[in-house]
């Protein structure tokens, strides 16, 4: 296996343009499916012989968190104050949760990152590894999706910008164009007094894909009811899971078991996830609905 | 973890080498040169778990550069064969494949690389034939059979213990509980998958180094199936990167030796990867339990009844043995004057069971807990109390009908637990559930069978050498699978010659050089080798006084000692270093040999007839467990908050090795209880990898307290007795107990998913769904 570790975003598309060549980032996912085909790469030709992978490690343009106040994002979210974190593809789910802003103003995010994998996958995978997987169980997804993320995508040819909700179209399928790589991910901070909140059920307590997971994003107002509610499910359908129609009923209502009991309701009658080795899809029903019940206990 | 007791313990022997990563695994091994070996197991690849071989087609593999053979059973020498103690398993299948992970023809090559394009590029045509899945549709009289012209078709052995006349006394017993139980298959998930390496030397050995449990009986299995003369086969037992009883018996022997017998003398490796392992090891027995127990109004047990279904898959491999460790532990560690345990271990076409650390019996543990805790509710007693009151003791006759002349401490055991916070708190800390959250604290009583049982003797043989540099070298009968008997053996004999730990060196099994000691299983390993490691010390000790009275000009051994490398007389203070004495010595007079045999329980019970080996037992550990559990009612899912390990194991030698085991043992139990769910679809598993066959991780079980209760068995070596397998007997049945005081459902199917809690939850919050 040949793996190229390009310095800069020249070499990168140079690199990227080779015959059957695929972007490494983490690993943690890439190594693991070429462990069981080692032929197979995304757009390898038949017998197009051994993966080149070609590494982000040296690539300073995909690393890092930087704050952007003046950022316009299209889907701003809730009590957006225009300020946005601009987090590099290729950093890291540890040095995002090792993040003061991250941490203090991303909870929803911080809380999924923490339950990710393990210790030794958090130092390895990317953000942007777990957003171009795209599986439906990735545990970044939902909150960044309640959070209104953008991605920046970039090719030789330029930049450009898109809503997650559009770049991801099912599972494992982006809205990638041929030569074009992930450099960041944009994620409007909401503001101060939201709650947010991610669960994730899965078989055990680490190293788990998720059976279901829940990201909320709840703007009160200053009686306490609700104005805005932004909730995503993961594992239960093809990619990340909206319900606008619980989300809708929970406008004007306190975060009470009341209310979050008629918006589960909702949730289970039109949630349609499916059975597989990990759950039923009468269990997923269930737990889709039961998880926003956590939101009146927080 | 520190250890409760505040007791520290010297690091084991073990600690260091394999901390730095220099212990040498049998799957460290790659010499120079060396060709890889690989099965072809088509039926996983077909979705066929039981078929007819037509044909295999190796063209394809034989043109893939650098493989240079692909053997079928029609190159297999000697009887194709292997097994245990039943002979049923072919090496390589050359008519029928009766599981999915049968292999039907071995590929030699020479890199990993080439081995698996050659075995991708083999092709086979397997003709579907009807399977059975089930123990229980696999006895009847329409079932297709697993072994063609077998005389008791499916079923591989039928058994009944029984003492007294237990239909009578449960029909007139004032109160009886009744269930019906079972538990799933279970994957032994090794860090070490099965591997090793073999070559033909020019002499005609065959020399192979291997991950197995049983070195020395190895050589029988591997030359009766490959028609080898025993004497010609050497095999090396390195530490083991984990056994748990999934390398008890052949796994890779037979093949690499066939591999080895075709390459022209070049040392061939073989080494399954994970799904291999998970496709074609032995696994767990899956059983189903239908039990009663009837007793007084007043708790006393009365008696017990139990029909219980083996599936031991396609081959017999120790099935009906581990049947046998079940039915004699169906009924508890506990006095009830009739019973009548009934079982079937089933042929089908699932994946292979064999020896699993709680051998039968973590399958009848959550049964018999299971309804000592429903009759508890039933009669308004404190669970603790009914087996107080009930738990055997010595002197007493125990389910099976043998009387325990053994050191019985059970009832120590359930006494630490009634005085222990985590027991005297449970009121108050399930009251003090947090939101969306219930509480509960169960217990269990739990006891595991020590040795092979009467009718097989369990012996081992050691041996002890001064070496010329003045220092010892135990040579092991018996492999460490990772469980610190080999620690416990330099432990015991640094003891015994009164040495420093660091006088003892050890050689791990080898049959060219050590004794056949037995297999590394069944609770024995330290009990019995310790028991022929004292007597061939002590042998030793004996001989290097004599043989030093001539050195140090004493005319009687009067006054000589040995002391810390050397020989010394006490009067004077004159000492003779043991190197100067080693010089005097021939090799052979430097090496003291002794052997031991366990005791086997007089008087046998006339029961059990079916069990020719290995029935009954006679030394028994014993456990008394507690779990703290917290179940998250929207989820379903279970938190271990704190495990309590109260252990009878005779005197604790070495502590941090003690509390290992039963700490190990917890985690892997809680596995089995809570989260490790094997799935099987007609013969065909799903969870085929450690991605889907989940196993707990550090954050799954809690810091398990371990605490010992000592009293001497007097046969044991330092008093001690084998405490590697009740640990794991004990979580299943803790956790349904502590399920049942958090949902107020009784649990009977392993393992407890969050799916199935949440029923449970459900089921209880709606009155009117409610089961009977």
């Amino acid at each position: 296996m040949n793996v190229l570790f390009p310095r800069d975003l020249k070499g990168f598309f140079k690199a990227l343009a080779e015959p059957g060549a695929r972007v490494l980032a983490g690993g943690t996912d890439l190594l693991v499916r070429l462990r069981a085909n080692p032929q197979a790469t995304a757009n390898a030709p038949e017998g197009a012989g051994s993966a080149t992978l070609v590494s982000l490690d040296r690539l300073a343009a995909l690393r890092g968190i930087v704050e952007d106040s003046k950022a316009e994002t299209r889907d701003a979210g809730p009590g957006n104050l225009h300020r946005t974190l601009r987090i590099g593809a290729a950093t890291t789910h540890a040095e995002l949760l090792a993040h003061p802003l991250v941490r203090a103003r991303l909870p929803v995010l911080a809380q999924a990152l923490a339950e990710l994998g393990s210790p030794p996958i958090r130092n390895m995978a990317t953000l942007g590894g777990n957003i171009c997987t795209a599986s439906p169980a990735g545990d970044s997804l939902p909150p960044l999706l309640v959070l209104g993320a953008e991605v920046e995508l970039a090719s030789a040819a330029g930049v450009r910008r898109m809503a997650l909700a559009e770049f991801i179209l099912g599972p494992g399928r982006t809205a990638f164009m041929p030569g074009e790589v992930l450099l960041a991910v944009h994620v409007p901070l909401p503001a101060v007094g939201c709650v947010q909140h991610f669960e994730k059920v899965g078989r055990r307590s680490a190293l788990a894909v998720a059976v279901v997971s829940l990201a909320a994003l709840v703007r009160l107002d200053r009686r306490g009811r609700i104005a805005e509610a932004r909730l995503a499910w993961g594992s239960v359908a093809p990619t990340v899971w909206r319900c606008p129609e619980a989300e809708a009923a929970l406008i004007g209502r306190t975060l009470s078991l009341t209310a979050l009991s008629a918006a589960a309701a909702i949730v289970r009658a039109r949630v349609q996830p499916i059975d597989d080795i990990r759950a039923s899809a009468a269990y997923r029903r269930e737990v889709a609905g039961n998880l926003l019940l956590r939101l009146a206990v927080l | 973890m520190a250890n409760p007791s505040g007791i520290l313990s010297p690091p084991r022997h073990d600690a260091l080498s394999k901390a730095v990563g220099a212990e040498r695994f049998a799957a460290d091994l790659a010499p120079e040169g060396c060709l890889h070996a690989g099965a072809f197991r088509p039926g996983a690849l077909l979705g066929i778990a039981h078929g007819r071989v037509r044909g295999v087609d190796a063209a394809a593999a034989l043109a893939v550069p650098g493989v240079l053979r692909v053997l079928t059973a029609a190159d297999v020498p000697g009887t194709n064969l292997q097994g245990i103690i039943h002979k049923d398993q072919p090496v390589l299948c050359g008519e029928v494949i009766r599981h999915a992970g049968d292999p039907v023809a071995l590929v030699l090559a020479t890199s990993a690389e080439a081995l698996r394009a050659g075995l991708a590029a083999l092709r086979a045509d397997i003709e579907p034939l009807p399977g059975v899945f089930d123990p229980e549709a696999a006895l009847k009289k329409d079932a297709p059979l697993v072994h063609q012209g077998r005389k008791g078709g499916n079923l591989l052995l039928g058994a009944v213990i029984e003492k007294g006349d237990a239909r009578t006394a449960l029909r007139s017993a004032p109160r009886v509980v009744r269930g019906e139980f079972s538990t799933p298959v279970q994957e032994h998930a090794f860090l070490e998958t099965q591997c090793g390496v073999a070559q033909l030397l020019p002499d005609g050995t065959l020399d192979m180094t291997v991950s197995t449990q049983a070195p020395f009986r190895d050589r029988f299995e591997i030359g009766q199936a490959l028609g080898l003369d025993p004497l010609r086969i050497r095999v090396r037992a390195p530490h083991l990167g984990g056994g748990f009883g999934g390398k008890d018996g052949a796994t890779v022997q037979c093949l690499l030796g066939l591999a080895a017998l075709n390459a022209s003398g070049r040392p061939v490796r073989m080494a399954w990867d994970r799904e291999e392992s998970i496709l074609a090891g032995y696994k767990r027995h899956a059983v189903r339990l239908r039990c009663a127990l009837g007793a007084d109004a007043d708790g006393t047990l009365l008696a017990f009844t139990c029909r219980a279904f083996y599936d031991t898959g396609p081959y017999a491999h120790l099935g009906g043995e581990v049947m046998e460790l079940g039915l004699e532990h169906a009924a508890g560690p506990y006095r009830i004057p009739h019973t009548r345990i009934e079982g079937r271990c089933v042929y089908t076409n699932n994946p292979i069971a064999g020896a699993f650390r709680g051998f039968g019996v973590a399958q009848v543990s959550p049964a018999f807990e299971g309804l000592l805790d429903e009759l508890a509710e039933q009669l308004g007693l404190d669970p603790l109390e009914l087996r107080r009151r009930n738990a055997l003791t010595r002197g007493d006759v125990n389910c099976a009908g043998v009387r325990l002349d053994s050191s019985v401490h059970l009832v120590e055991c359930l006494d630490t637990l009634a005085a222990h916070p985590l027991w005297l708190g449970r009121e108050a800390w399930q009251a003090e559930a947090p939101a969306c959250t219930r509480r509960g604290v169960g217990l269990a009583a739990v006891f595991n069978g020590m040795g092979y049982g009467r009718g097989l003797p369990d012996m081992a043989i050691a041996k002890v050498e001064l070496t010329e540099a003045g220092d010892f070298l135990v040579y092991s009968g018996v492999a460490d699978m990772g469980q610190g008997n080999s620690s416990a053996f330099a432990l015991l004999a640094a003891q015994e010659l009164n040495q420093p730990p660091g006088a003892v060196r050890l050689l791990q099994p080898d049959t060219a050089l050590c004794h056949p000691s037995g297999s590394s299983s069944a609770g024995r390993t330290t009990y019995t080798f310790g028991n022929a490691l004292l007597k061939a010390c002590a042998a030793m000790r004996d001989k290097l006084l004599a043989r030093a009275a001539m050195p140090l000009l004493r005319d009687t051994l009067e006054g000589l000692e040995l002391v810390a490398g050397a020989v010394r007389h006490a009067a004077t203070g004159k000492t003779l270093p043991l190197a100067v004495l080693a010089r005097y010595l021939s090799r052979d007079d430097r090496i003291c040999v002794a052997d031991f045999l366990m005791p086997v329980a007089q008087d046998p019970p006339d029961t059990g007839r079916a069990f020719p080996i290995g029935f009954p037992h006679l030394f028994f550990a014993y456990a008394a467990h507690l779990a703290r559990i917290e179940v998250d009612e929207l989820t379903g899912r279970v938190r271990v908050c704190d495990y309590l390990a109260i252990t009878d194991g005779g005197r604790v030698l070495d502590r941090s090795c003690f509390d290992q085991q039963a700490q190990g043992g917890v985690a892997q139990g809680i596995g089995f209880a809570l989260i490790e769910d094997f799935q099987l679809r007609q013969g065909l598993i799903r969870s085929r990898d450690l991605s889907t066959y989940l196993i707990p991780t550090a954050l799954d079980v809690p810091d398990t307290l371990s605490l010992a209760v000592e009293g001497d068995e007097d046969t044991g070596p330092r008093g001690l007795k084998g405490v590697g397998e009740v640990g794991l007997n004990g979580p299943a049945p803790a956790m349904a107990a502590a399920l049942h005081r958090a949902t107020g459902v009784r649990l009977r199917h392993l393992p407890f998913t969050p799916e199935r809690v949440l029923a449970a939850l459900k089921q209880r919050k709606t009155p009117s769904r409610r089961r009977a």
